[in-house]
């Protein structure tokens, strides 16, 4: 492979990767835009996912050593998973609103945050003790297809799971601006109380924020079984801070900010690997963030009111 | 003598002597315990709780008094314990040069020579320098990363302290050539005392182990109780009010960080002294999350429950868990169950530290050890003190000013202005107020008159324009400069420190004209031990002016006051700082007609004492009463000034107030 | 007050456990000799960790049921060195565990540890202790290194026994078999940032580079990272003949698939880190066709004087015996000889006297003879190649030495 090959699929992957983080990113950034939120939770209910979706697949047959699929019954099998995960996570995500998050959602300073820090701590742990500390094999369901595009590869699972994201960023996209419902959460986002005020149940728009935000966060941890093959109790943690720079970066509380950030550190991921190595990325992706925080605490696409303390 | 008549007589003991006699008592009990038990392992153990006992009280020094909350402090452990592996270890081996000759000399370092190649030096730094050369580095790096957050929110900050807690023990795996990278290092020395060596019999770390936490918990109470203490809860409490009242925030969150890094490097440098090695992996992030669950387990701020909590982490994790497991299984033989009797519970230990955090967070968030306020009772007068006039009020330094002297302009703001966004808040103000005047500033709501007191007391910088205080050009310093040069205000809708005692926030209005720095408040030299007393005594006096109001209330938390006493204790505390200036907002909202004429008799009070004062008020008939001039301002525009009657009359104020008009035919 | 009451209660009771410690065991008995046992029982490593725990156990129960050695029972003592905060073995663990085993005074010799990261720490407390530990399965060298003396052995006498070899040997050779075996010409090191990964690229980059093979680069995989995409890309774009990987499973686990998608074509080998019969569990068998791997010692479990101890062991213990299990057995063995020399030569029975015997020992074992150096180092330098086909470990043939 030339050098350029090598570096456009370099680019190719990184833009996989850089899917999978908006995924998780938009969910993030959703429930912050809301109530100001940082939900370290939101990472570990990924994780979860992953075995919710090994879980689902088990139970429709399908198990790690199983052949690949496909055509109808790769559609409804991938159809189906998807949505009970998603339900799933989504369920997960406010079953947390609502036990550990509405008692402490009116205290002041960090006592949300480090109970978002405890609820991670518990599901990462639930997950260790009832599966154990060894990597789980997700179950190959999208054939190894590919295609060459000048040298680079781009696989079938590449081009599926961009698609399935893709669809449901617009399809929150459209959510969010289109629907009462969409309003409403924008308008919770700017003034709670004022929307309060205009007769929109604040309570039930976080509800219904959680639950869209987890769902997202089912399906990211669906691209990710199926894009890596495997599962960890631990994976929350590395992506999640991956997906969590992305949403500062694009800014926090945009929704576009989150797809841009996603795309931004994934190809950074890639892209620094190809250049520089693998083991310097947890401190480009660290010293991004701080960088951001610090200087440009709105992102690339946040909002302009400043964050003093 | 039962339980009951003991307990009451704990407390009725004062809080220095329940200290001098609970000393000793640790301190016995500490020196005892590995004489009693027979297990070396127990002491072990014990001797590593210590170092945790360090690092929570270190977190707690940035967590519990500032408010800082930090989620990388493992990067402090590490570079405690790296720092001084690092100087112990055969790790480095620069080239031999004449520059270390000195520290060979010194015994600190050693030749090596080996046949056919240059020597190179081998380092053996003595472990008790090492700590405090360990401390002074943390405190460095904790300056280092606490810099990028001072400008920054609660959450955020916490997420930079994690970039940072994450960075360390990566730079730690990848930068071989210092830290010998995953291998570790090794082969630490141990520390040796007049010859004698440590090695590796848990005894003398016990020991140490104890002397140290005691130097820590000293540390902290001493911290706690001082100038810089205060000013570390008044951030906490209330970043924007403490720098009206004359602490420099930047200033006092480095210094927060730098002393809670520098009690984690002990921790380190002693916890690596005594392992002999070191390896990135034992600073990662849950190790941050575990000293974490200390402090809010103990209680953020409360020094015993933090040492407490960090006891009971470390035993739980290294003793009660695997014993537990011990009685499980037995248990399990018992009853027959297969399960119990293979399950470790010491694999639960993460999920216990998420419950921790989680049910302290929601069901107890003040810790399970919090700090108890002995708060002293009322007796049925103090309760039900009514309002009274004509009390006298005296100042020991207020000097009224001298009669027939022309009057010099003590504020002076010209064309002065303000945007945010489209809303032009304060629009070419000109202003002169003269020393010892009472000046009102009026007008309807959303005119701009706190936007104005922002602007001269540093809140906000003007756009355009000068404000000039005693000479001196102050538009747009920092707000804590400003009161040193004197001015003080009160804030419209009362910013006090609400979790501490009045007493408390009122010697924060002191800061300003104490110097007790970090040093002089651990050491308490009789310089700032008359200081204290200083300023304790200039704190009666001014709760004097209250009479009966905050005098019995010295030591109750203001968050547990009336709204009256609260505006009064806001009141107070800016009188604390001496200003020759005081900026009043809104002082009788939410009183009833005889307390704030009360209260306006005390402003006149102290305008005649020398202090001038400017007052916002909507009460418009005591503030004709009381003012010498009025201001009237309407959208940011000053429409009217002059003698009270003069400006009650005037169209353009009754227009501002009442609407245009309406032109009759 | 009942709060009040419930916290002391708790406080009480958590004095208590701390003081008196673990349920007495049962009456007293006859002589013992307890063997400490201080293996990474949870976490990353927990398979092999219970692999080499169940074959001390089974050479224990067997010598107790003949009798015991020269009147003495034997008996483990055995602590968990993973703690929970590292997810995997904790050098700090496991001095800690050592230093109970010091503590009692019943404990004459360890056999252990598994990870070379915790020998690291523990090394100098048994020196300080004059006490032997027989290690199965930690192979860094420098621990026994005499450069290191001073620093893991300050006392001068051998503690760290081996009944494995190092990986001054365990690297180099993988190296000399790729190289005159499979003629390779060039290749790309990873390892997993591990003490143990690290190490064991190290020795096998140096060897390689020795051989002439070139070397095109060294990159580092984090194990709680998912994504290997990036690395293998830029290896694919290099073109080697050869990856080599230093580490453990975690990161194993991981890489096979993704190696197996980016680059199929290129020969692939580990150490005794993959070596672990559940990698294609983990992986997927076809993702692990094909890779190399090693075991720093003589191969065993398919050698046929050792079906029937196989037999045995699966029955008893039910599961797959790994080589490391077959060492850790005969390190109970080499103790137990030395019981009974030290006992013939009419000497106390104290840890010093147990460790000058386990010095000297000459033991016929399963896995051939076992005596060791003056560091500590058994004397058998073999190193065993083997390679995955099919979803099983093949053996393939000794490692070159040069």
């Amino acid at each position: 492979m030339s050098a350029f090959d090598v570096l456009f699929q370099q680019v190719i992957n990184g833009l996989a990767l850089g899917m999978m983080y908006a995924l998780l990113a938009l969910g993030f950034t959703m429930v912050y835009g809301i109530i100001e939120l940082i939900n370290f939770s939101h990472f570990s209910v990924f994780m979860t996912g992953t075995f919710v979706g090994l879980v689902v697949l088990s139970l429709l047959g399908v198990t790690p050593g199983s052949a690949s699929l496909t055509g109808v019954p790769l559609v409804g099998i991938l159809v189906v998973l998807f949505a009970v995960t998603m339900a799933t996570t989504g369920l997960l995500g406010v079953l947390i609103e609502r036990i550990c998050l509405r008692p402490v959602r009116h205290v002041s300073g960090t006592a949300p945050m480090i109970t978002t820090i405890g609820i991670a701590f518990i599901l990462i742990n639930l997950v260790l003790l009832t599966w154990g500390p060894q990597a789980q094999r997700f179950p190959q369901l999208l054939p190894n297809w590919r295609w060459t595009i000048g040298g680079a590869e781009v696989t079938f699972k590449q081009v599926v799971l961009f698609a399935v994201a893709l669809i449901l960023m617009i399809g929150l996209s459209h959510l969010v601006r289109r629907t009462t419902l969409g309003k409403a959460m924008r308008a919770t986002a700017q003034d709670a109380d004022a929307a309060r005020m205009m007769g929109i149940d604040v309570d039930r728009v976080v509800v219904l924020t959680f639950f869209l935000g987890s769902a997202l966060a089912g399906a990211g941890s669906l691209f990710f079984g199926l894009y890596y093959g495997f599962t960890g109790y631990y994976i929350g943690y590395t992506t999640g801070l991956r997906a969590f720079t992305s949403a500062v970066l694009g800014g926090i509380g945009s929704i576009p900010g989150a797809v841009l950030g996603g795309v931004f550190i994934g190809l950074t991921q890639s892209l620094g690997g190809q250049l520089i190595g693998v083991k310097w990325t947890d401190v480009i992706i660290f010293s991004i963030l701080i960088f951001v925080m610090v200087c440009r605490p709105n992102g690339l696409l946040g909002a302009q009111t400043p964050r003093r303390a | 003598m039962t339980v009951r008549a003991l307990a009451d007589r704990w407390r009725g003991l004062t809080v220095a002597r329940r200290r001098q006699i609970l000393a000793p008592v640790l301190l016995g009990v500490g020196i005892l315990f590995p004489l009693v038990t027979s297990n070396a392992g127990n002491v072990d153990a014990a001797a590593n709780a210590f170092t945790y006992v360090l690092l929570a009280l270190g977190l707690n020094i940035v967590v519990g008094f500032a408010g800082l909350l930090d989620l990388g402090y493992a990067a402090f452990f590490a570079i405690g314990a790296y720092g001084y592996g690092i100087a112990a270890s055969g790790q480095l081996r620069p080239e031999w040069s004449n520059l270390w000759a000195p520290l060979e000399w010194a015994g600190q370092v050693s030749r090596l020579a080996m046949p056919g190649q240059p020597a190179t030096v081998q380092f053996h730094f003595s472990f008790w320098p090492m700590l405090a050369v360990s401390a002074i580095i943390c405190a460095i790096f904790g300056m280092l990363f606490g810099a990028p957050t001072l400008r920054l929110r609660g959450d955020y900050l916490a997420i930079v302290t994690l970039g940072f807690g994450e960075i360390v023990p990566v730079v730690a795996r990848n930068w071989e050539g210092l830290t010998n990278g995953a291998q570790g290092l090794g082969g630490i020395r141990t520390p040796k005392l007049f010859g004698f060596d440590f090695g590796f019999s848990p005894y003398p770390y016990y020991f140490l182990g104890l002397a140290l936490a005691a130097v820590g918990v000293w540390i902290s109470i001493r911290l706690q109780e001082s100038r810089v203490g205060r000013a570390w809860m008044a951030i906490r409490e209330d970043e924007l009010a403490a720098g009206a009242m004359g602490v420099n925030h930047v200033h006092y969150k480095l210094l927060a960080f730098a002393m809670g890094a520098a009690v984690g490097g002990l921790g380190g440098t002693f916890y690596v002294a005594k392992l002999t090695t070191a390896t990135p992996d034992m600073f990662t992030f849950p190790v941050s999350v575990m000293v974490l669950v200390m402090v809010v387990l103990g209680g953020l701020g409360s020094i015993r429950g933090v040492v407490l909590a960090a006891l009971f982490v470390a035993f739980l994790q290294s003793v009660i868990l695997q014993d537990l497991t011990q009685y499980v299984h037995v248990l399990g033989r018992v009853v027959g169950s297969p399960f119990l009797q293979r399950v470790e519970l010491i694999t639960s230990l993460e999920l216990i530290f998420g419950l921790i955090l989680v049910l302290m967070m929601i069901f107890r968030r003040e810790g399970l050890w919090p700090a108890v306020r002995r708060v002293s009772a009322l007796t049925r007068e103090q309760q039900a003190a009514a309002p009274a006039r004509g009390a006298a009020v005296k100042l020991s330094w207020a000097h009224p000013p001298v009669a027939g002297g022309s009057a010099h302009p003590l504020l002076q703001l010209e064309r002065l202005s303000k945007q945010f966004g489209g809303l032009s808040a304060a629009s070419d103000i000109n202003l002169t107020v003269h020393a010892g005047e009472l000046v009102s500033i009026i007008g309807p709501n959303g005119s701009g008159k706190t936007t104005l007191f922002n602007l001269i007391t540093g809140l906000i910088r003007p756009d355009a324009g000068n404000i000039r205080f005693d000479g001196q050009d102050i538009a747009g310093r920092p707000s804590h400069e400003i009161v040193a040069h004197g001015v003080a205000r009160t804030f419209q809708n009362i910013r006090l420190f609400n979790n501490l005692s009045v007493l408390e926030n009122l010697l924060v209005g002191e800061h300003v004209r104490l110097e007790a720095s970090v040093l002089g408040a651990i050491f308490r030299p009789p310089r700032v031990r008359a200081e204290e007393r200083r300023a304790a005594s200039s704190a009666l006096e001014v709760l004097e002016i209250f009479g009966n109001r905050l005098l019995p209330r010295l030591d109750h938390p203001v968050y547990g006051l009336s709204y009256a006493n609260r505006r009064r204790t806001e009141i107070a505390r800016a009188i604390m700082t001496r200003p020759k200036l005081l900026l009043l907002d809104e002082p009788a909202a939410g009183m009833n007609p005889v307390e704030t004429l009360e209260l306006m008799d005390l402003i006149k009070a102290l305008r005649d004492l020398g202090i001038t004062v400017i007052l916002i008020e909507h009460k418009l008939d005591v503030v004709m009463d009381v003012s010498d001039r009025v201001v009237v301002l309407d959208h940011g525009v000053k429409i009217a000034e002059g003698a009270p009657a003069q400006v009650r009359s005037d169209e353009r104020v009754i227009e501002a107030y009442l609407g245009r008009r309406r032109r009759t035919a | 007050m009942t709060r009040r009451a419930l916290v002391l209660g708790i406080a009480l009771l958590c004095t208590a456990m701390i003081m008196a410690g673990p349920p007495p065991e049962s009456a007293a008995q006859a002589k013992v000799i307890k063997i400490g046992l201080s293996l990474p029982l949870t976490g990353a490593d927990a398979d092999g960790a219970d692999a080499i725990l169940k074959g001390a156990q089974m050479a224990i129960a067997e010598i107790n049921a003949k009798g015991g050695v020269s009147g003495y029972k034997l008996e483990a003592v055995v602590f968990d060195s993973a703690t929970p905060a590292a997810g995997q073995y904790d050098p700090a663990q496991a001095a800690t565990n050592y230093k109970k085993f010091i503590g009692d005074s019943l404990v004459l010799a360890a056999v252990g540890p598994v990870m070379s990261g915790e020998g690291k720490a523990i090394s100098p407390i048994l020196s300080e202790a004059d006490m032997a530990t027989i290690t199965p399965s930690s192979t860094n060298p420098d621990i026994t290194d005499p450069k290191f003396q001073a620093q893991y052995r300050p006392k001068g006498k051998a503690v760290y026994f081996r009944t494995v070899t190092t990986d001054a040997y365990q690297g180099p050779n993988m190296a000399n078999y790729l190289f005159h075996q499979q003629k390779i010409k060039s290749v790309y090191v990873l390892d997993d940032g591990g003490a143990f990964g690290v190490g064991i690229a190290d020795s096998f980059q140096k060897r390689a580079g020795e051989l002439g093979v070139k070397i095109l680069g060294r990159d580092r995989l984090d194990p709680k990272e998912a994504d290997y995409k990036t690395i293998l890309t830029k290896i694919k774009g290099m073109n080697p003949d050869a990856l080599y990987y230093g580490g453990v499973m975690q990161a194993a686990a991981k890489l096979a698939p993704q190696a197996y998608e980016v680059t199929p074509k290129v020969i692939k080998a580990g150490s005794d880190g993959v070596y672990d019969l559940s990698w294609p569990k983990q992986s997927g068998k076809e993702a692990v066709e094909g890779w190399y791997c090693s075991q720093a010692s003589p191969e065993l479990v398919t050698a046929p004087k050792v079906e029937s101890w196989v037999t045995k062991f699966k029955t008893e213990m039910k599961r797959e015996p790994t080589n490391y299990a077959i060492t850790s057995y005969n390190a109970v063995y080499v103790i137990a000889d030395s019981v009974e020399r030290a006992a013939k030569a009419g000497k106390p029975m104290t840890r010093s006297n147990l460790r000058d015997a386990i010095q000297a020992a000459k033991v016929s074992s399963i896995q051939g003879p076992i005596a060791f150096d003056a560091n500590g180092d058994i004397l058998t330098k073999t190193v065993s190649i083997y390679q995955w086909r099919d979803g099983e470990i093949k053996y393939v043939t000794v490692a070159p030495e040069k």
